[in-house]
């Protein structure tokens, strides 16, 4: 499988990918960076021979893909590697335990997974793996987290019992987007056993991400490993996509070049309280992570609001955007007080894009993928008719001006994950609120783009707009938010309280 | 599908699309809308018995038999739009009631629509047929365009159910996802999410599958409340008053005898042809209805695969 | 689990009382419409004693009132009158004729009725059973096949005709036999698409088509039921084939073969037990997931089978079943027995709804982790 590929992935109607170079090195860890939804995950499973030829039509070094399919070094490779896939909700099977799910097919000829799971749960002082192991994976149990490392553990199983057996030929051990729904330190967890195992004997793995953030822990903590590791970015160019080499410095240079603007903070426009009750937890917000404080955004401040995964951080965005109904909540917004007894049509018929807006963090979601860009926009209290030439000019702050025409009319579900996350934030930015709340702005953005993004929302800062944000990625937003505008965000149940749930039966 | 691995895997898959290749591009596109293929078969389907009959139909048989078919078909379209906009409306009230907390409306609308979901569909259109006996007794309802529109009303009150819940469902689904609540966040008004983005862009084709089924539906249960009422009740709710349907002409004595006579080909194959000829008005009816039901079925179905719609 | 049966309790009663509430109005118009609207003639016709029919007695109850009310022979004569105006009108009416005499709610009738709901249910309960296996195994079967890529038998015979490297006879001989074969699947089709009475008139003269068991092989064949069932479990089955899951199924090196020749493919016998199972095979999680999807699906499941059955006994009026029993009572506009039987009817759905979201809660206790 390593080697230099010619892949085309087309629809009935569409070219999906077509890459000349795509070229992965063996007994190498590639990890493959560009901004989501380009194209990185479907050339990967193209190759592993996962796709359906009575879908779409692929053609692999000129070869039909039922071809390619049929050869025995496809076949050896798919007996001997394993694919971690991105979303491990979906990914695992909900009408079967853990337990069953860690213990068949290939997987099954061996049950020594003890220590693969004690090391993945070693950063957890809530539980640990053995008791997850009799548990159906649910929505909500066990969470994203930890169903992404059960996937992790059935991918080092696999290799443990592939290279430990010493009659392989070509494994391939790809995982894409492990680090999705991983803390920083289960990500870090991760990539020590996974390199580990790679010091000892070296094999092929394709690491797929847009976590850029990688890249700086593996040259802080895995240095060693770095001679192994090929850097590449997958980036879409006029004759289709690209595979280029991608030089760390390059990321690490542009970061460290990050600064906060020169605004001036105004008066107070947002004030939450310091304690908010919803979904059973009680959210407190701190500054120093002890002392109960109420975050105060003012006018033309860029606030940051920190937490590990699942603490709740959206969930208080929205509990403060009327979207979640909390138990406990005040908050004043330029004088108007919003209350959990605050009837809903107040913030239906006052905030909601007039005085605050929030930008989601899935644009996948967030988006109606079947309207065309220009649509986007129609239907704003601020953007009068989404004419052409209005929308035209809000696509400039973040597209390339020769793309606009082209773009207005294209439908949402054809553009690129990236693509889509900037006309969601495009859309929320060109609102005329007070406040804008930002969930996770960088997601799926290479990181030219998401430099793109983080000068226009410092011009927007500095003409006085209020911006909240929510992130877990510290190692670009330290460096934007100066340390008094930093709040964080902790949580613990409540325990005389009933749920959303329970309130909306 | 996943496909891939194994030898004999392999082998599948080869076979399978060598066929593909085979079978030529003609083909092959008309395998891919194969709902569009349903659709010309069922039109040309009838187009040919039409024409069968027009040679070999007695005159007022064939008038009866055309006359029947029409009624049916406007009934059927009938009912697709009246069940639409009553599934639509019952649905958007019901939505405004749930969030706009008023419980009251909500639960009283609620408790209204389990109560006709209560009523098997049959029962309650052969109950509605008692009121529609009873206007044109009184005379209120004197025209046949007047007549098909009550039926069509009738059937549209045990039918709109379905739309209303997939109304209700599409609203469900993307209030689930962000979509709906990101809209919200930038001012766009509730009724333009629902009416524009969600029904409109992201579920044309599931209403249109819907009032496939529907239309399917309402020729089947049409006939059968047309039929169990021509057998079943000879007095004061008759169909000899109500407009002609496929339903009422089969359950005649003449077509009745027409398909007794396709048990006698099991027994006597030389007997096949005097269907064609002898037997041609309930053969050609109970064929229309059945044939409708079939050609229905798998241009629903194949819309379903095709639009991925499951 | 408590909440919801709760629920259906709840909407029980309140339709219950819907019900009651329109058969007690109801069975006060008919009584009124029937009756007869002078008291003093229906006090007479109300004497048991007395029969109007016999000039004796009628010439016997003129006397008596000339004697107990005199100076009032005219209108004894008139009300005489009325009587038998009221008797004749009684005689003639039609909704008084045969099977029909008795008026309103009865306990003769309510156990006629019983008698028949109990035979409703036993083979609504049959069909039931036997329309869900086959649903899941003609399903499974149908997805088993369109994963070994059988092809339709015309699309062969499109591939056969141009297949040059057949020669000419043999070519034209299969042609013909998958054109027979395509027929008679056609006609196989059609049968499984024909309301009820279409089958049962073209059989009438072979079988005995009142029978129970012509009835049940009539509510799992006909009115489209077999055909729908078995396309939701198989769309069940290709839209489940899609998920994640099956993905990391398959990259744990799972069977997967389709083939039921193949050892490490689909055994035959699997598809058709009652409780099936796939060991070791991918399809093993697309079937749990798809049967329990299934599980909710039952619900309009049995409401289609109802309607079926209700067809069938009505339309092919099948003497002594429950829904030709509702048929004459719409016929003799005795409202207030058709909104029993309609009652009993729902209540059947009701029970079968109650059935399912047990054994819904029940399967979601186990996989959320509740039990």
């Amino acid at each position: 499988m390593s080697g230099t590929h010619s892949i085309r992935i087309a629809t009935a109607d569409r070219t999906l990918v077509a890459v000349d170079d795509f070229d992965i090195a063996p007994n190498t860890i590639t990890i493959l960076l560009g901004e989501s939804g380009i194209g990185k995950t479907l050339i990967a499973k193209a190759l592993y021979g996962l796709l359906d030829p009575d879908d779409l039509t692929v053609m692999i070094d000129g070869m039909p893909y039922v071809h390619y399919l049929q050869r025995p070094e496809t076949q050896a490779l798919q007996a001997e590697s394993f694919f971690v896939f991105q979303e491990p909700s979906t990914h695992l099977n909900p009408m079967m335990t853990l337990q069953e799910q860690l213990n068949e097919g290939s997987l099954a000829s061996t049950e020594q997974h003890e220590e693969i799971l004690r090391r993945l749960w070693s950063a957890s002082v809530e539980r640990d793996a053995s008791s997850l192991l009799p548990v159906y994976p649910k929505p909500h149990r066990p969470s994203g987290g930890e169903k992404q490392r059960m996937l992790l553990a059935m991918a080092f199983k696999k290799m443990d019992l592939v290279l430990t057996g010493k009659r392989f030929t070509h494994p391939l051990f790809v995982f894409d987007e492990p680090s999705g729904s991983l803390d920083n330190r289960y990500r870090d967890i991760f990539l020590e056993m996974l390199f580990e195992r790679f010091r000892k004997l070296p094999f092929t793995v394709l690491l797929i991400t847009h976590d850029y953030s990688m890249i700086g822990t593996i040259h802080e903590r895995f240095p060693d490993v770095l001679p192994g590791i090929a850097f590449k970015e997958l980036a879409s160019s006029r004759d289709g996509l690209r595979l280029r080499d991608f030089e760390p410095k390059e990321y690490l240079h542009w970061l460290s070049g990050l600064r906060p603007a020169a605004a001036a903070v105004g008066e107070p426009v947002l004030t939450v309280e310091s304690e908010s009750d919803v979904h059973r937890r009680t959210l407190t917000i701190t500054r120093d992570q002890k002392t109960p404080c109420p975050l105060t955004l003012g006018r033309g401040a860029l606030v940051y609001l920190k937490a590990p995964s699942g603490v709740g951080k959206t969930t208080l965005v929205k509990a403060v955007m009327g979207l979640v109904r909390a138990q406990r909540l005040r908050c004043s917004l330029n004088g108007l007080v919003l209350t959990e007894r605050t009837p809903l049509r107040v913030w239906r018929r006052h905030i909601w894009g007039k005085k605050m807006t929030l930008v989601f963090q899935h644009a996948d979601e967030a988006l109606n993928l079947e309207s065309n860009v220009r649509s986007v926009f129609a239907g704003l209290p601020s953007v009068e008719g989404a004419s052409p030439a209005a929308v035209g000019d809000i696509l400039r702050g973040l597209f390339d001006a020769e793309d606009i025409s082209a773009l207005l009319t294209k439908k949402v579900k054809h553009l690129s994950g990236g693509q889509k996350q900037r006309l969601n934030l495009l859309r929320g930015l060109s609102l005329n609120t007070d406040v804008l709340i930002l969930d996770e702005p960088l997601n799926g953005l290479d990181f030219e783009s998401a430099g793109r993004v983080i000068a226009k929302l410092q011009q927007q800062q500095q003409a006085g707009k209020a911006i909240l944000l929510v992130s877990h990625n510290e190692e670009i937003f330290d460096r934007l938010v100066p340390t008094e505008q930093v709040y964080y965000l902790h949580a613990r149940e409540s325990a005389n309280l009933s749920s959303q749930k329970d309130l909306e039966d | 599908m996943l496909s891939w691995n194994g030898r004999r895997g392999g082998l599948r898959i080869e076979r399978k699309h060598m066929h593909r290749e085979r079978a030529g591009g003609g083909l092959q596109s008309l395998l891919q809308y194969k709902d569009a293929l349903w659709l010309a078969i069922w039109l040309a389907g009838l187009a040919a018995l039409g024409v069968w009959d027009v040679l070999f139909l007695n005159r007022p048989a064939l008038t009866r038999l055309a006359a029947a078919s029409v009624n049916t078909a406007l009934v059927a379209s009938g009912v697709v739009v009246c069940s639409s906009l009553m599934g639509w409306v019952s649905a958007l009230a019901l939505h405004f009631f749930d969030h706009g907390r008023h419980r009251w409306a909500y639960l009283l609308t609620t408790f209204l629509l389990s109560l006709i979901r209560s009523v098997p569909q049959i029962v309650g259109i052969l109950l509605g047929y008692v009121v529609l006996t009873l206007l044109i007794r009184g005379e209120v309802l004197r025209q046949q365009a007047s007549q098909l529109v009550v039926m069509s009303l009738i059937i549209s009150v045990f039918v709109f159910l379905e739309v209303t819940d997939l109304i209700r469902e599409r609203i469900r689904h993307y209030r689930k996802l962000d979509f709906f609540d990101a809209m919200l966040c930038s001012g766009v008004r509730e009724g333009r999410i629902i009416n524009l983005e969600i029904l409109w862009k992201n579920s044309r084709a599931h209403l249109l599958h819907k009032a496939i089924h529907i239309f399917g539906a309402t020729v089947f249960l049409l006939c059968s409340v047309d039929f169990i009422i021509s057998v079943g009740l000879s007095t004061d709710v008759s169909l000899s008053n109500f407009p002609p349907t496929l339903g009422g002409l089969l359950a005649t004595m003449d077509s009745k005898q027409d398909i007794l006579a396709i048990s006698t080909v099991s027994t006597d194959p030389l007997a096949l042809p005097d269907l064609f000829f002898e037997h041609l008005q309930g053969i050609s009816t109970a064929f229309t209805i059945v044939f409708t039901l079939l050609c229905m079925y798998r241009i629903s179905s194949h819309f379903v695969a095709r639009r991925r719609l499951e | 689990m408590k909440r919801k049966l709760l629920e259906h309790l709840f909407s029980v009663v309140v339709v219950g009382a819907v019900f009651g509430f329109v058969i007690v109005g109801v069975h006060q118009q008919q009584a009124e419409e029937a009756g007869v609207h002078d008291p003093a003639v229906a006090e007479a016709l109300g004497l048991r004693f007395l029969d109007f029919g016999d000039p004796l007695d009628r010439a016997l109850y003129k006397e008596s009132l000339d004697a107990f009310i005199p100076q009032q022979r005219e209108r004894h004569e008139a009300l005489l009158e009325a009587i038998l105006d009221a008797r004749r009108q009684q005689f003639t009416d039609e909704l008084y004729k045969t099977g029909a005499e008795q008026r309103g709610i009865t306990g003769e009738k309510l156990q006629r009725v019983l008698g028949m709901y109990v035979q409703f249910i036993l083979v609504y309960v049959v069909v039931m059973a036997i329309s869900v296996y086959a649903a899941e195994t003609f399903g499974t079967l149908r997805f088993v096949r369109s994963k070994q890529g059988t092809s339709s038998s015309l699309a062969q015979m499109m591939i056969v005709l141009t297949n040059d490297t057949i020669p000419a006879p043999q070519r034209y001989l299969r042609a013909l036999g998958l054109l027979i074969a395509a027929c008679a699947k056609g006609a196989g089709l059609m049968i499984l698409f024909s309301p009820a009475y279409v089958i049962a008139y073209s059989f009438k003269t072979r079988f005995d088509t009142d029978s129970v068991v012509f009835m049940i092989v009539l509510g799992i064949v006909s009115n489209g039921v077999l055909v729908h069932y078995v396309n939701k479990f198989y769309t069940f089955l290709v839209a489940e084939s899609r998920k994640g899951y099956v993905e990391t199924a398959l990259v744990k090196n799972l069977n997967h073969s389709y083939s039921t020749r193949d050892p490490d493919g689909i055994y035959r016998g699997d598809i058709f037990r009652i409780r099936k199972r796939f060991p070791k095979h991918v399809f093993q999680h697309i079937y749990l997931n798809a049967h329990h999807q299934y599980l909710p699906a039952l619900k309009e499941h049995a409401a289609f089978v109802v309607s079926g059955l209700v067809i069938i006994e009505m339309a092919l009026n099948i003497q002594g079943h429950l829904n030709y029993e509702m048929l004459k009572y719409i016929l003799y506009k005795q409202y207030d027995m058709v909104l029993v039987i309609v009652f009993a009817i729902y209540l059947l759905v009701k029970g079968t709804e109650v059935f399912v979201d047990v054994i819904v809660e029940r399967e979601a206790r186990r996989l959320e982790n509740r039990a």
